[in-house]
């Protein structure tokens, strides 16, 4: 390999990786002038235009801070906790593909991380890792609501993650394949008899879409599932002991998790970066497929912002039952159906 | 290169199996099990069976080892304490087992590189591949895994009747 080889593979591979916590700081201002909008107040619109500059401010707070260890803690633990969490937030979208295949200059440079022969595997794999974070930060403060938001958080997780991978089972059974530039592919193109509709996985899976979208919710702990943080009863969940820039560790891998999980469903049921009509050949097709993926992927940004401001938090047992009476079933049925679907196809 | 990685996540998976039978906090040792799950998965992966790998991650170390911690917190299991006697028979008899453990390890090893015939040199893509194992699992062995899926249901209901007992008419 040339040093050029090198340079393009460091490049691709670093860019999602770096481009991902640079994505937080706007996401914030995002979060927070649309929970203002929402609830019809102004919202933070001191620190530069519309309070723009507000995310960098709060940021360089939390640097100069001082970071509290509570005494009785687990010390190595207690900092190993946030550690973890950004690890699994930010590895997740290694195996994302955000665009089409550029051939340029004799090479052919695929834009994803690493297209691994089980793409979506690898993201269940690490996302099922994150738990590890919530739970260790909760038993490793030494403190009642820490523990209970840890405890909450586990059970919760566990429960959804079943809901949410069969539901994507539907998805790996349609295009046969785990891998995730495959799957991004078999959605390319239009329905024959409705030329207007493009194949994404979301019109035969509608059911499914709906399930891997509400467990979506739950596995980032955001509202209407934020019981781990219950702030009304829990003060702040697991994350109650952790101060500075620790707890802005924590808080960067939530909304990490939501870009990575936007991208997911982008690429599960929206067809990723392709779009009907849209051919991606040469240096300008190749950039608009990737503009085209980071809309759709924004695009499910704003719905978690908007569905966080809008709902109120469940009660713990109706979580439960919710995800174990109603989604496991609606996702096995989804399941099902994918099944019968691709045998009458094969059939044919 | 790829023979160090490997070597280096095997011995990563037994140093840290061992830190996790002598822990005295059980919440450190299930720790310790989930990073020797993760370096298997290592060594799985340079085996050339990524497929395998994500299954072992998403199953032992994802799903597994998380109730295990969850049983731990709900019960609040302190640290093992010392015991007082040292219970020297005990001691004894485990050095014995260990011994002869090792033994018939080192006996087993030592003639194995002779009797193990070598991977038919099959497409190395092919061989973690995700259709081949569906095939050798759902055509080739469909009576010992439908045998195995009855055996867990087995304990699924059993283990149902147990936690329903008090509550039965």
């Amino acid at each position: 390999m040339t040093l050029t080889d090198w340079l393009i593979l460091i490049l691709r591979v670093c860019l999602p990786a770096m481009l991902l916590p640079a994505c937080v700081i706007p996401l914030t201002w995002i979060e927070r002038r649309g929970a203002a909008f929402i609830q019809d107040r102004p919202g933070p619109n001191r620190v530069g235009p519309f309070g723009l500059l507000q995310p960098l401010a709060d940021v360089l707070k939390m640097f100069f801070k001082e970071a509290v260890t509570p005494d009785s803690a687990d010390r190595f633990l207690y900092l190993l906790a946030p550690g973890i969490a950004i690890f699994a937030a930010l590895s997740t979208f290694a195996v994302v593909p955000y665009g089409a295949t550029l051939e340029m200059g004799g090479r052919t440079i695929p834009l994803v991380g690493a297209d691994v022969s089980i793409g979506i595997l690898y993201v269940f794999a690490i996302t099922s890792l994150s738990v590890y974070a919530i739970v260790l930060a909760g038993w490793s403060s030494n403190s009642k609501f820490s523990l209970i938001g840890g405890i909450r958080s586990s059970a919760q997780i566990i429960s959804y993650e079943l809901a949410m991978t069969t539901a994507a089972a539907g998805v790996i059974l349609a295009a046969s394949s785990f891998r995730l530039s495959d799957i991004i592919t078999a959605q390319q193109g239009t329905y024959h008899l409705l030329p207007f509709l493009p194949r994404w996985n979301v019109f035969p899976q509608l059911i499914g879409f709906i399930v891997f979208l509400v467990a979506a919710f739950a596995e980032t702990n955001r509202l209407p599932f934020d019981l781990p943080e219950a702030e009304a009863e829990l003060v702040a969940g697991y994350h109650t002991e952790y101060s500075a820039m620790r707890f802005g560790a924590f808080q960067m891998a939530e909304y990490v998790n939501i870009i990575v999980v936007s991208a997911m469903m982008t690429t599960l049921y929206f067809g990723g970066w392709s779009l009907p009509g849209l051919s991606p050949r040469g240096l300008g097709g190749v950039l608009l497929s990737v503009v085209v993926f980071a809309a759709k992927t924004f695009a499910f940004i704003c719905v978690f912002v908007w569905v966080r401001w809008t709902l109120p938090r469940f009660r713990y047992d109706q979580l439960m039952r919710l995800g174990w009476k109603t989604l496991l079933p609606l996702a096995l049925l989804n399941l099902l159906w994918i099944a019968a679907l691709e045998m009458w196809k094969a059939a044919r | 290169m790829g023979r160090l990685i490997f070597d280096a996540a095997a011995l990563v998976a037994i140093v840290f199996a061992g830190l996790m039978v002598v822990g005295r906090n059980p919440v450190k040792s299930v720790l310790a099990l989930v990073v020797s799950f993760f370096a298997l998965a290592a060594c799985y992966v340079m085996l050339l069976s990524p497929f395998v790998a994500a299954i072992q991650v998403i199953v032992y170390a994802g799903a597994i080892l998380v109730l295990f911690l969850f049983v731990l917190m709900l019960l609040n299991v302190g640290p093992e304490r010392p015991e007082k006697t040292g219970r020297p028979i005990q001691t004894g008899l485990g050095a014995v087992t260990i011994l002869v453990f090792a033994g018939l390890l080192f006996g087993m090893l030592r003639g194995s590189a002779a009797r193990v015939p070598a991977i038919p040199p099959t497409d190395p893509a092919a061989l973690g591949d995700p259709a081949g194992l569906a095939r050798l699992l759902f055509a080739d062995y469909l009576l010992h895994f439908e045998a195995v899926s009855v055996l867990l249901l087995a304990a699924l209901v059993g283990a149902f009747v147990l936690a329903k007992r008090e509550d039965a008419p």
